[in-house]
């Protein structure tokens, strides 16, 4: 084991704070939509991936700011997670079989990327991503600052919405008790489209920031799930602020063990962590 | 105000509720009583929209509500205390209180029912913050009642208040429950303690195995030999 210099170790934290928030961001969707909709949705890393696919094609074809596809992206996907919230409630899909669907559906969402895009590396150029600034001597990438800053913002805002209107709080109750919510006067379906149309517009802003930020290839879809799911179930299912906690807890874990060992150790630890959670903290999860 | 006629409601192949007719009049405190596995949660669960309705129809002030979404329900004027309570016991008792006024119309009232309702029960005023799941029984029962008080009803269906509190505190319950009635608020009890129930209500119904057996005043019924002998353990003497 080789000790790094403080520099290198306050730059690995920094790089793992980072790191935090793509996860905290790619998680916040799957996680609510799990805890609240019952519905595990592998297309989330699907719909991330499209997204961020479709950024890159407006940015680097269509010419436009890539921040600027932020109105156009995740209101169309909203309406694609309406249509699947109807899809699986028309057929009464169970959560167990929710993950076997979407998967199914990631799988088809790889194999258009790869149609479409064809199965080479694709890094957006814009005018964000070589952009740097530095502070105390740590050097801050602009495009994962922002994402960090998006997901921080996003995270807080939806436990805000969560917890003080009235619509949030019908959110929980219908997911704690559908038909007692139900005779209370709350639209469960109505509530329950909404929901899901939410969950993969926030997909579709991991998307954007992941496009700012990462080199795509289709492939790459399945290594995030891992995490992610780690990320989500050790912050809570229905949670919006757990997945940004243990994001950046997982991050940095990751970044640190990276620097100390060996890159190979970063998911070790990131399932290392999420083993010690439910042996300790079960029914958390 | 309520008229239920030919009432059927089935699981499957299973039916539970054979052609049931019941009237609630305006201002009444109904109550239907009967063993175990009668159909009495199957009943006001219908009523409530949790369950549908296979055949029969159920009118509340002159709308049929039969056919209504299960959201609808609470819009039309009912509300339920559903058994063993149902709160949202992740939620705090306020939060599950203003769930209870969700509607526009009740929401618009809030503050104004919230006092009320802390003023029918003391209790729940010093537990407002508090996780609704870390309440005792009794207090759980009581924002039960509160949070079906919130959606500002015109009926009020109560499933088995009693079940699981200590005698003292069923006392209690009735006696709010009387209250509630007596403000004006019609009620359509169901419960087991079958002699409770009947010193509380007006008018009764007896289901047993899915249909109404007998019905008739409260003090006439609880006279009857065939009820003195079945609910309360009484023999003839």
């Amino acid at each position: 084991m080789a000790i790094p210099s403080l520099n290198l170790l306050l730059q690995s934290i920094l790089s793992g704070i980072f790191i935090g928030g793509m996860y905290a961001m790619t998680g916040l969707g799957l996680g609510l939509a799990w805890g609240l909709l019952r519905q595990i949705n592998l297309a989330h890393f699907g719909f991330v991936f499209l997204s961020a696919y479709l950024c890159y094609q407006m940015s680097t074809v269509g010419g436009i700011d890539p921040l600027l596809t932020v109105f156009v992206l995740p209101p169309a996907f909203f309406c694609v997670g309406v249509a699947m919230q109807w899809v699986l409630s028309r057929f009464r899909i169970s959560a167990f079989n929710s993950l076997l669907v979407t998967f199914g559906v990631t799988v088809m969402i790889e194999s258009g990327i790869q149609y479409v895009w064809t199965a080479d590396f694709r890094k957006m150029q814009s005018v964000y991503a070589e952009e740097k600034f530095v502070v105390g001597g740590l050097f801050v990438p602009l495009p994962e600052f922002l994402t960090l800053a998006v997901a921080v913002a996003l995270s807080f805002a939806i436990w805000a919405a969560m917890r003080f209107t009235d619509l949030g709080k019908a959110m929980r109750a219908m997911a704690e008790d559908a038909p007692i919510a139900a005779a209370f006067g709350i639209n469960e379906r109505g509530l329950s489209l909404a929901l899901s149309g939410i969950c993969v517009a926030l997909a579709s802003v991991a998307g954007i920031c992941f496009a700012l930020t990462f080199t795509l290839t289709p492939t790459q879809i399945f290594s995030w799930v891992g995490v992610v799911f780690a990320v989500v179930m050790l912050g809570g299912l229905g949670s919006a602020l757990g997945p940004l906690v243990s994001g950046i807890v997982i991050g940095v874990s990751e970044a640190v063990a990276m620097a100390l060992f060996a890159p190979s150790w970063a998911p070790i630890v990131s399932f290392s962590l999420l083993i010690l959670m439910l042996l300790f903290r079960p029914g958390k999860a | 105000m309520l008229e239920v006629e030919n009432l059927r409601v089935a699981y499957g192949a299973a039916t539970a509720l054979w052609d049931v007719s019941l009237k609630v009049g305006k201002g009444e405190l109904v109550c239907v009583v009967g063993p175990n596995g009668a159909g009495k949660t199957t009943l006001i669960g219908t009523l409530a929209g949790l369950n549908r309705a296979s055949s029969g129809r159920m009118v509340l002030d002159g709308n049929d509500v039969t056919r209504l979404a299960p959201h609808r329900f609470c819009a039309a004027g009912i509300a339920i205390v559903p058994e063993s309570r149902r709160l949202f016991t992740g939620m705090t008792v306020l939060e599950n209180l203003e769930l209870g006024s969700f509607l526009p119309a009740a929401r618009e009232r809030r503050r104004e029912t919230l006092e009320q309702v802390c003023e029918l029960f003391p209790a729940v005023r010093q537990k407002l913050a508090m996780p609704a799941g870390s309440l005792s029984g009794g207090q759980q029962q009581m924002v039960a009642i509160g949070r079906a008080l919130m959606a500002r009803p015109r009926l009020l269906l109560l499933d088995e208040p009693s079940l699981g509190l200590a005698p003292s505190i069923v006392m209690d319950m009735f006696d709010s429950i009387r209250r509630i009635n007596a403000e004006g608020l019609t009620v359509l009890l169901v419960e087991q303690n079958v002699s409770m129930a009947m010193a509380l209500a007006t008018r009764a119904y007896v289901l047993e195995e899915g249909r109404i057996v007998m019905d008739g005043s409260a003090g006439d019924l609880i006279r009857r030999p065939e009820i003195r002998k079945a609910y309360l353990g009484l023999e003839e003497g």
